[in-house]
């Protein structure tokens, strides 16, 4: 009873936080300027949290930390960075047709073919290391290096330029507040990827064995289910979803380049620490508080945007070590 | 009651030995169950008892040694496997998804959902009132007594020939205990049962044969009722567990 | 007294037998070679080379603390290097003299500032997970390069800092001929720093064989029986670390003192220090601070004379075109052997050797008490 009162007030305090959070910036930022960015702070957090969301159900439900996620996260870029260079007929069409068709053969091809990757990765390397965090770190961490040094046989060492199918490009102005179109894309996929995610938990079967296994994967064994086979699925969903992340980032910010994972999966490090490890809502949470806050500072002072997130990280680590939704355990 | 039965052995366990790590907690175990019966295993803390619920269904891997099930050795199947033969498992802390609905806890549980799952489900929950009453509820919400029956109902629910239960008494007030062991007591009249039990009361109105462990290995076993009898033996194996009571 | 016991009896045998065997030889052997590259190869590039091998090998075997003898890994060792560089950077480049005082309290303020920093790391994470440890310092390490770069007053930004070091260190100091040996400030620093590494590198190895590296060893075996048997894990975590990053912000300061030159990419890099540390202690061996002189080795002499490999391979096979892809790749190679090494002999070279001697000694019965069996080093993570 205490503990459920504890932590519906927690809830609370947490959405408290959440709002006064949202609404400082006001006090530096014009109204319309705060808009736009507060649409391009969640944009951002819905492309995080796609990586994040991965690594924190793969470390729920395996208690696996997959260095390799940021490596995953390129390969969706470069696969979709190719799917672009063979149809850029469609990407540079003027129309929404043939734009959106583009933009959906890319993200199917880049989730596939990223998903058999992490097949491939936790049938070859991951599974020989479970239950040992110190040899899962180094060898995903090896994996690492090895598929962004993949990244350079195959696509050469240097930037490549991503172009934004032509109809997602340029803004809308809606009463002064200018909203860029692309933006408003990724937060519709963001939103759509999380729904779905939270279906397949909340609804199916197979979501729910998912989520026993989070809490107790002896247990779920013990029943009869296939609890390897799982692994291995839900290393793919995270992979796909990575790639998908990867995707989307690299025409946001209009470039693919090898080591570009390094820095999202820092990002997404941060988002399910604060967000806490195995929870899906709380990746989601932890995205939006690190997409918002980034693009806040990044316009107030320039210089301490990438440390403003680490600061809220400590300083949730101080007052509620296992993030805001700790999950099972 | 059901003592009589053919005299068919379900589950063999030969000479097994189980490491934690470093540690060698099994040393050479054997024990079997045989069918129409409650095999109860006793024994002080510390003794294995947990740990050889655990091997035989495969969650701990043993170095040595057999486990036989219906004349199938199954030793080196992993757990998954295992309970799909038809062993059902309630570990010592009950494994309760304490963020799952009690519907949810079921659902996990079962393994195929067809017309006999549901009329076993439904045996079962009229068997377990409260599981039927707190239906929709969190399961970390439920007492530790209605814990207990969930976790024993997720273990029936499926077509089980072999219930591996580890303590259910355990930490559970006097009448509950006697809730379970009228449950167990029904179960038994279609699975046979293994339970690892502290509790001598418990023990001795389930228990058809008994195993004593100590360190790692068997010490005494026979008829419980030879050990109602035996004051003796009760009190050099199980002097702690009824001073509790 | 009465007669030894059966275990001094042991020990004694083991002293002496070490004073014998072939391992004591290796070690006379390295520090020899280690002392004569000046004199036998003055070039430029072999000093170079030996030095780096000498400092990475004692960064690596200091980054071992943590890792094997700790069971953390961390991201940030290169950062706490690279704060070591920074400090004596700053104290004999940017904003002080070269001088003996000011060069010696720039390693004083390099050993004060890790410290803290690695206490308040580990007070951060270790209350949580020990994973939380690697994540977080990741996290920090790319702050502290994002700083470094951008804080372009404080720190010179992406162009560093040059320093010069003092009196007998002076690039310009030279004393003249002895016995052909050019005696120069680079003489002078390389034994300086060898010295040192050596100093720093034994009082590892005694903090590993100190009653605390042992409850360590302890608590990286089984930390719930560890805690059982009533240590604060926390607590000896914690001193581990810090000793461990101490000896890292050292090491980055003699570091900076060969290269006479600091910027945020090769004195904080997590992607230049950090890799070539990780491969080094995986392929030398956890757990046993001898690993990195093989690891730092390997790697070094490799990553030097790749070039000459690869314009080697250019002329004998011009026409193997993948041939060339992959040298020219030649992390890609490093990291499979790195992924392989982990599966296969997650060891090391010094971890499997000593293994299989281990078991040679087993084969052919030596004395040894029965209450005895020794353990090889750092047998496991
Ligand atoms: N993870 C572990 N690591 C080390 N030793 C363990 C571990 N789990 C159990 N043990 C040891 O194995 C032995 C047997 O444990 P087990 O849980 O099987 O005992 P038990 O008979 O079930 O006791 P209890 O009546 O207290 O439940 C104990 O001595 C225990 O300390
Ligand atoms: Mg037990």
């Amino acid at each position: 009873m205490a503990e459920s009162i504890l932590r519906r007030w927690n809830q609370e305090l947490t959405i408290a936080g959440a709002i006064v959070l949202l609404l400082l910036p006001l006090i530096g930022i014009q109204p319309k300027t705060y808009l736009t960015l507060t649409i391009a702070g969640i944009a951002m957090g819905m492309l995080l949290f796609l990586v994040a969301s991965g690594v924190s159900i793969i470390f729920g439900l395996m208690d696996v930390l997959n260095f390799a996620h940021g490596a995953l996260f390129a390969w969706g870029a470069y696969v979709g960075f190719t799917v672009f260079k063979y149809l850029m007929k469609w990407v540079v069409a003027d129309s929404v047709l043939q734009n959106l068709a583009v933009f959906f053969i890319a993200i199917v091809a880049a989730m596939v073919a990223v998903a058999l990757l992490g097949v491939v990765l936790e049938r070859v390397i991951v599974r020989r290391v479970y239950g040992n965090h110190l040899f899962q770190i180094l060898i995903t961490f090896g994996a690492t290096i090895v598929l962004v040094e993949l990244i350079r046989v195959f696509w050469g060492p240097n930037d490549e330029t991503m172009t934004v199918p032509l109809t997602f490009a340029g803004n809308w102005d809606i009463m002064d507040v200018i909203v860029y179109r692309y933006r408003v894309i990724c937060i519709v996929i963001g939103a759509m990827v999380y729904a779905v995610l939270q279906l397949i938990l909340k609804k199916t079967k197979l979501g729910t064995i998912v989520r026993a296994g989070v809490e107790d994967r002896d247990m779920v064994q013990a029943m009869g289910h296939n609890i390897y086979l799982l692994f291995t699925g839900v290393f793919a969903v995270g992979a796909g979803l990575a790639a998908l992340g990867g995707l989307a980032m690299s025409i946001f910010s209009l470039q693919v380049y090898p080591d570009m994972g390094g820095t999202y999966l820092l990002f997404a490090f941060i988002v399910v620490i604060i967000g806490g490890l195995g929870s899906v809502t709380g990746s989601l949470v932890g995205a939006l508080i690190v997409g918002l806050t980034y693009n806040y500072v990044a316009y107030l002072v320039p210089w301490a945007a990438a440390g403003v997130n680490i600061l809220i990280m400590i300083i949730i680590l101080l007052i509620r070590p296992t993030g805001l939704f700790a999950a099972g355990k | 009651m059901g003592e009589q039965g053919v005299d068919e052995t379900i589950l063999e366990v030969q000479g097994v030995h189980t490491f934690i790590g470093q540690h060698h907690i099994l040393q050479g175990i054997s024990f079997d169950a045989k069918a129409d019966a409650v095999t109860v295993l006793i024994g002080r803390n510390g003794a294995g008892k947990s740990t050889a619920l655990k091997t035989v269904i495969g969650l701990l891997p043993s170095s040595k040694g057999k486990i036989i099930y219906k004349g199938k050795e199954i030793q080196k199947n992993r757990p998954f496997e295992i309970a799909r033969m038809g062993i059902g498992f309630v570990p010592e802390n009950m494994g309760i998804f304490s963020e799952l609905t009690v519907e949810e806890n079921m659902r996990v549980a079962m393994l195929v959902e067809n017309e006999a799952t549901a009329r076993r489900l439904d045996r079962t929950l009229e068997m377990f009132a409260d599981l039927k009453k707190f239906w929709k509820a969190k399961a970390g919400n439920l007492s530790g007594g209605q814990k207990q029956m969930l976790a024993i109902a997720r273990a029936i629910v499926n077509d089980t020939s072999l219930l591996l239960i580890d303590e259910p008494s355990k930490g559970l007030a006097p009448i509950i205990v006697d809730a379970v062991i009228d449950a167990i007591n029904r179960i038994k009249e279609h699975s046979v049962v293994v339970l690892v039990e502290q509790n001598f009361y418990m023990a001795s109105s389930v228990g058809d044969y008994f195993f004593i462990l100590d360190d790692g290995m068997v010490a005494h076993a026979g008829h419980v009722e030879a050990l109602i009898q035996d004051e003796a033996l009760q009190s050099k194996y199980l002097g702690i567990s009824e001073a509790e009571e | 007294m009465a007669g030894p016991t059966p275990v001094q009896i042991f020990h004694e045998e083991e002293k002496k037998r070490q004073y014998r065997s072939g391992t004591f030889f290796l070690k006379v052997g390295l520090l020899l070679l280690f002392l004569l590259v000046p004199v036998l190869f003055p070039a430029f590039k072999t000093i170079d080379l030996a030095m780096q091998i000498v400092l990475f090998a004692v960064l690596v075997a200091s980054f071992d603390i943590l890792l094997g003898y700790t069971g953390i890994l961390s991201f940030g060792h290169g950062m706490f290097f690279g704060i070591g560089a920074y400090c004596v950077a700053f104290l004999i480049g940017k904003y002080g003299m070269p001088s003996y005082t000011n060069l010696a309290l720039g390693f004083l303020i390099a050993a004060i500032v890790s410290a803290a920093l690695a206490l308040l790391i580990s007070f951060l994470t270790l209350r949580v997970k020990t994973i939380f440890f690697a994540m977080i310092t990741l996290a920090i390490a790319e702050l502290a390069i994002i700083l470094a770069t951008k804080l372009t007053g404080f720190t010179g930004g992406e162009d560093g800092i040059s320093l010069n070091t003092p009196g007998i260190f002076a690039v310009s100091f030279n004393m003249g001929d002895f016995m052909g040996l050019e005696i120069t400030g680079r003489v002078f620093t390389y034994y300086f720093i060898l010295f040192s590494c050596i100093a720093l590198f034994l009082i590892m190895l005694r903090f590993t064989r100190s009653p605390l590296g042992r409850v360590l060893q302890a608590i990286r075996d089984n930390v719930q029986r560890a805690e059982a048997l009533g240590y604060n894990t926390f607590l000896y975590q914690s001193i581990s670390i810090t000793f461990g990053c101490i000896m890292a912000a050292l090491i980055g300061g003699l570091y900076a003192m060969w290269v006479g030159y600091v910027n945020p990419e090769s004195s904080l890099g997590v992607l230049t220090i950090m890799l070539d540390v990780l491969l080094m202690v995986i392929i030398g061996g956890m757990g046993t601070l001898y690993g990195g002189i093989i690891g730092a080795a390997f790697l070094k002499i490799t990553q030097t004379f790749l070039p000459d490999l690869q314009h080697l391979a250019m002329d004998l096979f011009p026409h193997a075109q993948l041939l060339h892809n992959v040298l020219e790749r030649w992390l890609l190679l490093f990291g499979i052997l790195f992924i392989l090494v982990v599966i296969f002999f997650p060891k090391g070279v010094i971890g499997s050797v000593n293994e299989y001697l281990l078991q040679r000694k087993m084969a052919k019965p030596t004395i040894s008490p029965s209450s005895f069996t020794p353990t090889p080093p750092g047998n496991r993570p």
